[in-house]
């Protein structure tokens, strides 16, 4: 089973065409997408038949210059792994002389076999080297040795180059795993070649820039980086410096008390604190449970007082309690959670909503009282709160379209070839796998050729391959090769000696280029020409519109095309969005089309194309017309059409001073038609609503959405001035109770349309009552306070089930809730009071409090500014 | 050398430290250290040791490895003077991964501060265990910020321990390879630096397995190159032989452990799958050795696993054992949904195979066979020592000589001079350094980032051998500049180094080595 789970980090087979290699990859993300199927990003590493030419030499000196390690060897390395291969031309003028150089060291004596590097040691160093070989040289030596010519070419298909490109693929294409290592120099290459599916890398490979560089960094020498030893000071000798200065001791272990009275000054220190709680005001306020406040006075804060002041007395308990208990009262210690007002936490978590964590900006627009200290230890506290749980249990719902690990089953290779059988002769162009006899015996499809790598007759399963013009077969295990390692299992024939025979074998892109396009199954070929590698190992994506069929390389380049040029959104699971803003365009006009306008008047019908933007011309029919007409004349006929006759209207004055003109009497044209005479519309899509008998319009309510809010219009003898839908959802009922009870019994607040969606992000910052008054209505209310509610706002869920019983995240981007204020008898008196200027200052800064005078006590003595009045 | 006996701990923290930002979305956050105190007052470990507050580390302080213009830029930056700062930014690497964010400079000193005071009571012999989870930021450079450290505190911290220890050993388990304190100490035989890290397409690109340091300090730096995929039992595995190999030749007279613990499995950057208990092993064998001890802290980026991690190393310290269930304090809920102090390891593979770590584990064998031995070179006398107390003032009078010729000491290459030929001057060593381009926090759009080949390493390495063989016949060990100089050309720039760095003759040493490299 593990086999088939494929986790982030996992090194994989792609495959992309059915008969090309498989591509390396390692996975970095899974994602899954909007249509259930899973996405893996990953990161590519390429073949050395992937590479361009001049950097496949490139790779092959650096091998070499490792293997040897000798200073020079570096120091190419070093001139070539910088040198952009950009312009083929350009970087080999740049690699010669490097190589050059090579080649001369390599064809003096000392060379290859580390071993053979007897005598001649004034020259180039190669006698450290074969010192060092038994270190730093110790698993080239080995490899240098032990390896032989096929083993050589073998290890060529084991080493990838590392690109820092990454791209999405589906899951689906993921053909088993592989293992890719940086190569270590202990490492004999030789242990890659005894496993399958190992790889290794050393060179990264930048496929924009189209250059090779090694990855590592580098420890500088030099006075700049490193630092100055100080010397070892003398026995005798002390450090000046006084301890006290550096450090203040906070608590030390030595002293008598033992755990158990440490453990008991604490608790005694607890219960001061929430009887300090007690008697403080504001924390009564917010804590009006015994428990509540027990639980403030546990936090660690008092616990570090209470060390703190423990070691103050000298461990002494009887001072350490005295203190605790000064004159002035028990101590208090609160922590940020605490001491923030339910107001201020408000705001913050507004703030949060707003800006993400930038608390500085927080800090200035929201809470500019607080230092950002406060708010960043605040902040760290508000995260072991219920209200942050929900907010991440948002993010878990996100996070779960990003997969750890994905089961893919093994694919079955043969799959496709199993269900058409693809007969023998078909050509050999055509592509696919050969069913071979059960019996094992040699095959007669394909002229019972053997098989091209390993020349066996015999195999469980032939598959078809394109060498060059010759179409040839591969047996199974050569196949399985091929597909792993992009190449042949044997060095033979062209392929043998790599770097010169590559060229040799080189096939030109466009017949691969076509097979690719046109669905054929084989593409194959030997050559490294990258173009041809492009090519096949990319499945192209082509556009699906009549008469466009455009082919794009990358899926993301597809969904772009789809959506400029036929405006069809594609989902392509990434979370940008497709479109991208439409490049301005312009219709240029030329004259013939001037002309055809002209000449074509009947059929374009030019205004009322002006009016209705949506009106098809007839391309065809004016195109046709307009050679109909436009034959037999002249270019100078034709160029007079175009002269823009003016109609004369007279002069613009002369119509004003007509106009104008005094005594001429109203026109007819400009008496109003009276009201019963005017045409009446066949349907009245808003009619007027009816009246209320106050004299104030009815509105019908919408039902929106929400098929079971059932909108019930008000009967006429309502006295209010709202609406209240007779039945809601059960979720609306819930909001509109807690906010009952939030708000005292007198003010009802109807939620209208669809339920809640944000519910903390209240319209204005009015909405939140102040602490006191929140204080006020919770002991009013009889409902306790818990502890995380601190900020005066009730748990409110951030999601909402829809019906299909899937979670839904809601959208930030939702606008508030509606709210209706039901005034009733007592505001309208509260009303009355307040003196018409209070008023509108009321209505134009509803946050202001307003002062009311001479009102009872009573619960509804609420200010009116804190209800905004919201109406459709 | 078993003894498990109760060592004096100390341990230093300051209030603050939890409260500093580094940014919206920055992975490091120095939260995690005041988890783990508050994990320490509720487990009840705090009352077990001395708990110290930190003083602020003075510029003067940092300037003992930071260069001034460094520390004087830090000094100065804020995130509203920043565009002021624009070329100097670039230039110390600070805005991407070190961002400049509010307090940035107190929270060096803190950082700073702490491991400092922690080295002076070390060497005060006050303590035998010195603990400050605010520091271990091992990427600071001279004069360069680097993976979300500005400051280096554990180079502050060894230069101080060596006031009074000979040798002091390093030992790095963060994920990421200890590069600031390698370059800071790779020259010098004083200190070994050992970093077990993952190396290979991973920040900060350095530590390979041939990078054993140079000059008097070759062998001196010693890296473990590991996979993906390390487990506790690997880890151990390598760690354990190493550790003891190294002890064995190295003899430190002070230990500190960088305990970094972004190594740990599910970590937000790291790699590695090690548990808090494997994580802890190498803090408890380490302890094992009764060397004075400073433990600093590192990395780590799933803050809950941090503070579980160093709470457990605090307990390992202290020699205390603590319930596996968490006690309730403030941050309670981020431990969720299981409460309890360990964590088990995930499901993924190990890439390195004890075939792997077996074949590097003997090369380092090799190399730390080419170390002196450690008891010899203690009678010796080290030139260094006859100018002991004035190193100070003597620090300072090679600063202000030295500042005039920066221009010039630009044109020193580091090390190999034939590398000079091809790339000298200011376009090509800037190259060199592309590597610093490289974020340590994976980017989104994954850009292919170009990375330049370094061009020491091997070649450099074979040419020290020789060395070393060198040496080994001319009568032991003994300074031998001049013949070292003729013998080979990349050597003869180590040795000019070094002679920079002794105060006699520093200046016109300096100026020797210039001349040996153009």
């Amino acid at each position: 089973m593990a086999t088939n789970m494929y986790r982030v980090g996992d090194y994989v087979y792609v495959e992309t065409a059915p008969n090309s290699p498989f591509l390396i990859r390692r996975i970095e993300e899974l994602n899954k997408n909007q249509t259930g199927n899973v996405e893996a990003k990953v990161m590519c590493f390429y073949r050395r038949r992937d590479l361009p030419n001049p950097l496949v030499q490139l790779a092959d000196k650096h091998q070499l210059a490792t293997a040897e390690d000798s200073p020079l060897a570096t120091k190419l390395k070093k001139t070539w792994l910088r040198t952009p291969v950009g312009e083929e031309q350009a970087a080999q003028a740049v690699l010669d002389p490097s190589i050059a150089a090579l080649e001369e060291e390599r064809s003096s004596p000392t060379q290859a076999s580390a071993g053979a590097t007897t005598g001649n040691s004034s020259t180039n160093n190669t006698n450290n080297n074969s010192v060092a070989s038994g270190g730093a040289a110790g698993g080239d030596g080995e490899k240098s040795e032990a390896l032989t010519s096929k083993q050589r070419y073998q290890i060529k298909h084991r080493e990838l180059f590392l690109s820092r490109q990454v791209e999405t693929i589906p899951a689906t294409q993921i053909r088993g795993k592989c293992s890719v290592t940086l190569l270590n120099e202990t490492e004999s290459l030789q242990s890659y070649l005894n496993k399958d599916d190992t790889f290794f890398y050393c060179l990264v490979f930048d496929p924009n820039q189209k250059t090779l560089l090694a990855d590592k960094g580098e420890i500088r020498v030099g006075s700049r980086y490193q630092c100055d030893i100080p010397a070892k000071l003398k026995d005798t000798a002390t450090d000046e410096r006084k301890l006290e200065e550096l450090e203040s001791l906070v608590w030390t272990p030595e002293h008598s008390l033992t755990d158990r009275k440490i453990d008991q000054f604490l608790v005694v220190s607890r219960s001061i604190g929430t009887f300090a709680r007690a008697l403080d005001c504001s924390s009564s306020v917010k804590q009006p449970s015994l428990h509540m406040s027990a639980a403030a006075a546990s936090r660690d804060i008092t616990l570090f007082h209470a060390m703190d002041i423990l070691h103050k007395h000298e461990y002494s308990i009887e001072e350490a309690m005295s203190s605790l208990v000064p004159s002035t009262g028990p101590v208090l210690c609160r922590d940020e959670i605490e001491d923030w007002s339910a107001s201020e936490a408000n705001l913050f978590e507004e703030a949060l909503d707003k800006y993400g964590k930038d608390f500085n900006d927080i800090r200035q627009d929201f809470l500019p009282w607080k230092t950002l200290k406060q708010i960043i230890e605040y902040y760290y506290m508000w995260k072991t709160t219920d209200r942050y749980v929900q907010q991440k249990r948002v993010k878990a719902v996100e996070a779960e379209l990003k997969l750890k690990q994905v089961y893919i089953p093994q694919y079955n290779n043969n799959g496709k070839g199993n269900g058409a059988n693809v007969k023998a002769g078909s050509g050999g162009g055509q592509g696919g796998i050969y069913n071979g006899t059960t019996n094992g015996g040699a095959d007669l499809s394909n002229n019972g050729k053997p098989c091209e790598s390993c020349g066996t007759t015999k195999s469980s399963q032939w598959n078809s391959f394109s060498n060059g013009h010759l179409a040839c077969r591969l047996c199974q295990t050569c196949w399985d090769y091929w597909r792993k390692y992009g190449s042949m299992k044997s060095a033979h024939k062209g392929d043998a000696n790599d770097g010169e025979a590559k060229k040799k074998t080189a096939i030109t892109a466009t017949p691969a280029a076509a097979l690719a396009s046109t669905g054929a199954t084989t593409v194959v070929d030997l050559n490294d020409d990258e173009k041809v590698s492009d090519l096949s190992n990319r499945q192209l994506h082509r556009c699906s519109i009549v008469n466009c069929g455009k082919e794009f390389k990358l899926k993301t380049h597809l969904a772009r095309h789809y959506a400029q040029a036929h405006g069809i959104a594609i989902s392509s699971g990434s979370p940008r969005p497709i479109m991208k803003t439409r490049t301005a365009f312009y219709l240029h006009t030329n004259p013939m089309t001037r002309v055809a306008r002209i000449v074509c008047r009947s059929i374009v019908k030019p205004k009322k194309a002006a009016r209705q933007s949506a009106y098809a011309i007839n391309a065809l029919l004016v195109k046709q017309e307009f050679t109909n007409r436009i034959s037999g004349k002249s270019q100078a006929e034709i160029k007079k059409m175009l002269l823009l006759k003016p109609k004369d209207r007279g002069s613009v004055t002369k119509i004003a001073n007509r106009l104008g003109a005094p005594g001429s009497g109203p026109h007819e044209w400009l008496v109003l038609t009276p009201k019963d005479k005017m045409p009446q519309p066949v349907v009245v899509s808003f009619p007027k609503p009816p009246k209320a008998p106050d004299g104030s319009l009815v509105y019908e309510r919408v039902p929106n959405k929400t098929p079971d809010v059932v909108a019930v219009p008000v009967a006429p003898d309502n006295k209010e001035l709202s609406i209240i839908p007779a039945q809601a959802t059960s979720t609306i009922r819930k909001r509109a109770h807690e906010e009952q009870q939030l708000n005292g019994t007198e003010v009802t607040i109807v939620p209208s349309g669809p339920p809640a969606k944000r519910p903390n992000k209240d319209p204005m910052p009015s909405h939140c009552p102040s602490p006191e008054q929140f204080a006020a209505m919770m002991a009013a209310s009889g409902q306790p306070l818990s502890r995380h509610h601190l900020n005066g706002k009730q748990k409110i869920a951030q999601m909402a089930r829809g019906g299909n019983g899937r979670k839904q995240v809601i959208s930030w981007m939702d606008a508030p809730d509606d709210v209706y204020f039901r005034a009733t008898d007592v505001h309208k008196k509260t009303r009355k009071i307040l003196s018409a200027v209070d008023l509108r200052r009321a209505a134009r800064k509803p946050w202001r409090s307003l002062p009311i005078k001479s009102m009872a006590p009573e619960p509804s003595s609420k200010p009116i500014e804190s209800q905004i009045v919201i109406l459709d | 050398m078993q003894s498990h006996s109760k060592k004096r701990v100390c341990y230093y923290y300051d209030s603050d430290i939890g409260n500093y930002y580094y940014g919206q979305g920055h992975p490091m956050k120095p939260h995690r250290i005041r988890m783990t105190h508050n994990l320490l007052l509720n487990y009840g470990l705090y009352r077990k040791m001395e708990i110290y507050r930190p003083h602020k580390a003075t510029a003067d302080e940092m300037t003992k490895f930071h260069s001034d213009e460094y520390v004087r830029f830090l000094r100065s930056i804020r995130p509203d003077n920043m565009t002021e700062y624009n070329k100097q930014m670039q230039r110390f690497n600070v805005g991407e991964d070190c961002p400049v964010f509010d307090g940035l400079y107190e929270f060096c000193q803190l950082s700073a501060g702490g491991s400092v005071a922690a080295a002076v009571k070390l060497n005060k012999q006050a303590s035998e265990i010195c603990i400050n989870w605010g520091g271990g930021l091992h990427h600071a450079k001279k004069s360069e910020a680097s993976g979300f450290c500005y400051v280096n505190d554990i180079v502050l911290g060894i230069l101080e321990l060596l006031k009074y220890h000979q040798r002091v050993l390093y030992i790095d388990i963060d994920v990421h390879h200890g590069d600031g304190v390698e370059e800071a100490f790779y020259t010098t035989d004083r200190v070994m630096t050992v970093s077990f890290h993952k190396y290979g397409e991973y920040f900060p690109g350095t530590g390979d397995l041939r990078d054993i340091g140079a000059g008097k300090g070759k062998y001196y730096a010693v890296n473990i190159p590991l996979r993906d995929g390390m487990d506790d039992d690997a880890y151990e595995s390598i760690f354990v032989p190493i550790i003891s190999k190294v002890m064995e030749t190295f003899q430190p007279a002070a230990v500190v452990l960088q305990c970094g613990a972004d190594s740990l499995t599910g970590d937000r950057l790291g790699c590695f799958n090690l548990t808090v208990k494997g994580h802890g092993k190498c803090v408890e064998f380490v302890k094992k050795y009764n060397l004075p001890f400073l433990m600093v802290g590192g990395g780590g980026y799933t803050i809950r696993n941090v503070s579980r991690c160093w709470t457990y190393e605090t307990s390992v310290a202290l020699a205390v054992e603590i319930a596996n269930e968490l006690p309730y304090n403030d941050y309670f809920e981020y431990f969720g949904p299981d409460f309890k102090l360990h964590i088990s390891p995930s499901n993924m593979t190990n890439q390195n195979t004890s075939e792997y770590l077996e074949k590097i584990k003997n090369r380092l064998f090799e190399n730390l066979r080419m170390l002196p031995h450690a008891p010899g070179v203690q009678i010796q006398a080290i030139p260094e020592d006859a100018i002991n107390d004035e190193s100070e003032d003597d620090e300072k009078v090679d600063k202000d000589e030295r500042l005039p010729q920066s221009d010039k000491d630009k044109r020193i290459v580091p090390e190999n001079e034939y590398s000079d030929s091809e790339d000298e001057g200011e376009g090509g060593r800037r190259d060199n350094r592309n590597y610093k381009g490289q974020r340590k926090r994976p980017r989104l759009d994954k850009d292919p980032i170009i990375t330049n080949s370094s061009n020491k390493t091997s070649s450099e390495a074979s040419s020290d051998i020789k060395d070393e063989k060198e040496k080994a016949d001319a009568a032991d060990g003994e300074e031998t500049p001049a013949a070292n100089n003729n013998s080979n050309n990349s050597s003869s720039n180590n040795k000019g180094d070094n002679d920079a760095s002794a105060p006699a003759g520093g200046a016109s040493a300096a100026k020797g080595a210039k001349e040996n490299n153009i």
